[in-house]
């Protein structure tokens, strides 16, 4: 169950941490479309380096990022396939029907892949070294202009906040359900498609009373501390830009200017 | 057959090859008879649960072997026949009451003898029988489970699991959040079905008991069996106890303070009949 990323934050100490959440939101945001511009071996070859150095200067270990990627394996190896067969080409190596394989459909193919890797390993480096509480307040920072427009973004930013607490706890219970209901005779994942949605109803009904009481607990205990909502509040933390979030966007801005240079 | 469980040098690493492997049991041999009341005592984090929860195959050793009823269990067990391996083995977690699922109590009760085979008719009776036992009245029965006050949802999970008619009866701090009636019924249901030939393991934090329900103990400290002995020789050397961040039972606490008044007590008493005896037949140093 542990191989499931989203919401397990790595304590640490590198510079990567100490930026503030709304930078590396931004930033993060800002990788994905340069990926977009990226259309030679040469500038992909860039951004792979860039995240490689992004990866080394985090200072976890990559075990944590190949864990990250192993469950969406199979979601990457199916596109990269179909992006492989499907792309047309004047003088394809072997074709069946629609489907071809050519030099041209295979380098399409390793760039689809490398996107998907780029995009996976950033926001890895998002979630592994930000708390859940960070990036909710790093969202809530960005999206400040649309109060403007009454947009509810605390109330919103509150939302997310407890929804990203609430995972892990959220999963530590599933797994005990699990365990309970096993020793009672459910085989979890064998048997009939029938047997194994039936196998579900005696997970999910519990874990779904659970969130519920979890869910009224929490908000006794918010009103027992006297939560008033969209009232303005002041926080435990406050960051504020900093000198390693402007040097980050220095290093981003010359990423982007160098895969301008070099794209086709 | 005498053992109803035996660790042949078990150890148990959580989320190997990753960043985060743990080492929750280390090396451990042991072995637990069969009709015997086992408490299972230690600081938190020791490693109970982990080990309780290799007797029910929810967890696979990673080095060594468990054998549980005559099976054995090894690494390269295969995923796919442990429910029959389960069938004579009850466990109930902390907190049962969480794995209520279903519209009524009965039904919930019959869930787990129906999983292991049994007929919807053999099923009820069973379940029936279970819920007599934990002394749920029939009114309930067919009322839904999130109905019940969590006394009862907690005596409704227990019976869904002596349903089963375990060999083994494996108890996770059964009494976590009880009151002091409620801790009272589950420990003497416990005792009853020792009487009857279950084998009990009670995974616990209540010193008092371990000494007055308990024939043997095992004390696990940092994913180590650090002691297997009779209650009465844990608890016997007050000093090790505490070094290992452990409870005295109550009785030997408050003997132990009079003995520091100059109190004398020829042995340690561990239970509250024990100490009452002791002190009406006892004598002050003058």
């Amino acid at each position: 169950m542990n191989n499931f990323i989203f919401g397990r934050y790595i304590p640490g100490e590198s510079l990567i941490h100490k930026m503030s959440p709304q930078a590396k939101l931004l930033l993060c945001f800002a990788f994905v479309i340069i990926i977009f511009f990226a259309n030679n071996w040469l500038t992909y070859g860039v951004l792979a380096l860039s995240m490689i150095m992004i990866v080394l200067l985090t200072g976890i270990s990559i075990l944590f990022f190949i864990k990250g990627i192993r469950p969406l394996i199979w979601l990457i190896i199916f596109t990269v396939v179909i992006q492989i067969l499907f792309t047309e080409s004047s003088n394809p190596w072997w074709q069946w029907g629609p489907l071809s394989i050519s030099a041209h459909s295979l380098i399409t193919g390793g760039y689809i892949f490398m996107r998907f890797l780029l995009i996976i390993m950033i926001s890895t480096v998002l979630t592994l070294t930000t708390t859940p509480l960070g990036i909710a307040d790093g969202v809530q920072t960005l999206l400040k202009p649309l109060k403007k427009l009454r947009f509810p973004v605390d109330t919103l930013a509150l939302m997310l906040s407890i929804a990203l607490r609430f995972v892990p706890t959220l999963m530590d219970e599933m797994e005990s359900i699990m365990n309970a209901q096993r020793s009672r005779g459910v085989d979890f994942g064998s048997g009939s498609i029938k047997q194994r949605i039936q196998s579900a109803i005696p997970l999910l009904v519990p874990l779904f009373s659970g969130a519920i009481t979890h869910a009224e607990n929490l908000s006794t205990a918010m009103d027992a501390r006297g939560f008033v909502d969209s009232e303005h509040r002041t926080k435990y933390r406050v960051y504020g830009w900093k000198k390693i979030d402007a040097l980050a966007v220095l290093a981003f801005v010359a990423i982007f200017a160098i895969v301008l240079l070099i794209r086709n | 057959m005498d053992n109803a469980v035996e660790f042949k040098e078990v150890s148990h690493v959580y989320q190997a090859d990753s960043p985060m492997a743990a080492d929750a049991l280390s090396n451990v041999s042991l072995s637990i008879k069969a009709g015997s009341f086992t408490a299972v005592i230690g600081h938190t984090g020791s490693g109970k649960s982990t080990l309780v929860q290799h007797i029910n195959a929810l967890l696979k050793p990673t080095a060594g072997e468990v054998k549980v009823l005559g099976k054995a269990i090894t690494p390269d067990t295969s995923n796919k026949n442990l429910k029959s391996f389960r069938k004579h083995i009850g466990m109930v977690f902390q907190f049962p009451e969480k794995q209520l699922f279903e519209e009524t109590v009965l039904k919930d009760v019959m869930f787990g003898p129906k999983n292991y085979g049994e007929s919807e008719q053999n099923a009820e009776l069973l379940a029936k029988e279970a819920l007599n036992m934990v002394n749920l009245p029939a009114a309930n029965f067919n009322k839904s489970p999130f109905d019940l006050s969590g006394g009862q949802m907690r005596r409704v999970a227990i019976a869904g699991v002596l349903a089963m008619k375990p060999e083994i009866l494996i108890m996770d701090e059964p009494t976590a959040g009880l009151d002091p009636r409620g801790h009272h019924e589950i420990m003497n249901l416990a005792k009853r079905l020792n009487a009857e030939g279950v084998t009990i393991i009670l995974v616990t934090h209540q010193m008092n008991d371990v000494t007055n329900y308990a024939d043997d103990v095992l004390v696990m400290e940092q994913g180590k069996l650090i002691k297997h002995d009779g209650p009465r020789k844990v608890f016997s050397d007050p000093t090790w106890v505490v070094d290992h961040q452990l409870n005295l039972p109550d009785s030997a606490s408050f003997a132990l303070e009079l003995a520091s008044q100059g109190f004398n007590f020829n042995e340690l008493p561990m239970t509250i009949d024990e100490l009452a005896d002791s002190i009406a037949g006892g004598s002050m140093n003058e």
